[in-house]
C-alpha cells in the first residue's frame, strides 16, 4: 500500500490553524526538521538518551530564562547544522511551538536569521549538557510562564 | 580380513543376484537427474546469488514483493525499488520483513537515516525514513548500497553508513526498512 502523503505529514498539522510566530512556511519548516533534526529527536521530539535530547514539554523553557536564547542557537544541533540562517531560525520557532507551545511565552519574540547566524558561530561543545541542566533547573524554579 | 572379504563378496553377489544392470542404471539415472534438478530449488539459488548492490537485480534471491499500486511501482526485494535510493544496508524484504516492517524477533531502531527518493511513478520527491531492524542475524544478503543525499562522517546525522541501531535492546544491526514520512517539496 501507498502510504498517502497526507496521512503521515505531520507538518499538515502544523499548517492548520495560525502560522507560528516567526514561521513563514510551515510546510517546509517541517520538512527541514524532518530532514535534518527529527532522525535523532524522534518524530514526537522525546529526543534519544546520551545523543538528542528531548524536546517536547521542554524546548520553550530556555527562552524563558536568561542566557535560554543563546543556549538555543548555540546548541551543538543547531550551530552546526547545514541549514542557512533563514531556515534555522524558521525551524528554532517551529520547533518551540511544535513541541512545547505549553511553556512558550506570550511575549516570545521569534529569533531572526540574523540573530541565529550570529550565535551559530559560538557553538556549545562538551558544556552544553552542563548548561541545559543548569537553564532547565533555573526555568523551573521559576514556576509556570 | 579374509573374512571381510568374503563377508563383502557374499553381499555384493547377493545383490546382483536380486537386481539387474537395467535396475542399476535406472537408480543412477534417477540421482543424476535429481541432482540436475538441485540449482532449481529456491535455497541452492540463494546460495547463488550472495549479496549484491548498487541496484542490481534481487531476482532469484527472493520472491518478488510488489504493492500492486501503480502509484508505488518495483520488486521491494530488488536495490533498485525507488525508496532505496539512499539506503545503505540490507533490505529487510528478504529478512521475512517488508519493505515498512522489520523481521520477527528484531526492533526497529527509533534514531533513523532521513533521505528523499523521486517516485517514477508521480515524479515527486518523497521523504524516506530508513529505520535499522536490531538484534537478528544479519546474514549479508540483499546487501543494497545507494547514497544519494550521504554526506561524510563528519556529519555523523547526514551519514548513512552509521549503524542506526540506538535506543534499542539490541546493536546488533539486521536490516533496513524504508518508510515514506510524506512528500517534499522541491527545494529552490
Amino acid at each position: 500500500m501507498m502510504h498517502g502523503a497526507a496521512a503521515q505529514t505531520p507538518g499538515g498539522a502544523a499548517t492548520a490553524g495560525a502560522a507560528p510566530a516567526g514561521v513563514g512556511d510551515a510546510r517546509r519548516a517541517w520538512q527541514n526538521w524532518t530532514m535534518n533534526c527529527q532522525g535523532c529527536h524522534r518524530v514526537d521530539g522525546t529526543g534519544s538518551a546520551g545523543t538528542a535530547p528531548g524536546l517536547a514539554g521542554t524546548v520553550a523553557k530556555f527562552v524563558r530564562v536568561s542566557g535560554g536564547r543563546e543556549y538555543l542557537g548555540r546548541v551543538p544541533g543547531v550551530a552546526t547544522s547545514p541549514l542557512s540562517n533563514a531556515d534555522l531560525a524558521e525551524v528554532v520557532n517551529w520547533m518551540l511551538w511544535r513541541f512545547d507551545k505549553e511553556h512558550l511565552p506570550s511575549t516570545f519574540q521569534p529569533f531572526t536569521a540574523a540573530e541565529i547566524g550570529q550565535l551559530r558561530t559560538q557553538p556549545l561543545r562538551l558544556e552544553a549538557s552542563q548548561m541545559r541542566n543548569d537553564l532547565l533547573r533555573k526555568a523551573d524554579e521559576s514556576g509556570p510562564p | 580380513m579374509a573374512q571381510f572379504d568374503h563377508l563383502a563378496e557374499k553381499v555384493l553377489r547377493g545383490f546382483a543376484s536380486r537386481t539387474s544392470r537395467r535396475s542399476l542404471f535406472s537408480v543412477l539415472g534417477g540421482f543424476l537427474a535429481g541432482a540436475a534438478a538441485l540449482p532449481l530449488l529456491p535455497v541452492a539459488r540463494a546460495a547463488e546469488g550472495g549479496g549484491r548492490s548498487d541496484g542490481e537485480s534481487n531476482s532469484g534471491i527472493e520472491a518478488p514483493q510488489f504493492s500492486g499500486n501503480p502509484q508505488d511501482p518495483g520488486d521491494r526485494t530488488k536495490c533498485d525499488y525507488w525508496r532505496y535510493c539512499a539506503i545503505d544496508g540490507s533490505l529487510c524484504s528478504c529478512y521475512g520483513g517488508s519493505v515498512i516492517t522489520c523481521p520477527p524477533d528484531t526492533e526497529m531502531s527509533p534514531i533513523t537515516w532521513i533521505g528523499t527518493c523521486r517516485n517514477p511513478a508521480d515524479e515527486r520527491n518523497y521523504i524516506i525514513s530508513y529505520n535499522d531492524c536490531c538484534g537478528g542475524v544479519a546474514w549479508g544478503r540483499c546487501a543494497c548500497q545507494n547514497n544519494r543525499g550521504d554526506r561524510p562522517l563528519v556529519r555523523p546525522q547526514t551519514n548513512n553508513e552509521i549503524t542506526w541501531c540506538f535506543g534499542t535492546k539490541s546493536q546488533s544491526y539486521t536490516c533496513t526498512v524504508a518508510i515514506i514520512l510524506g512528500t517534499a517539496i522541491e527545494q529552490k
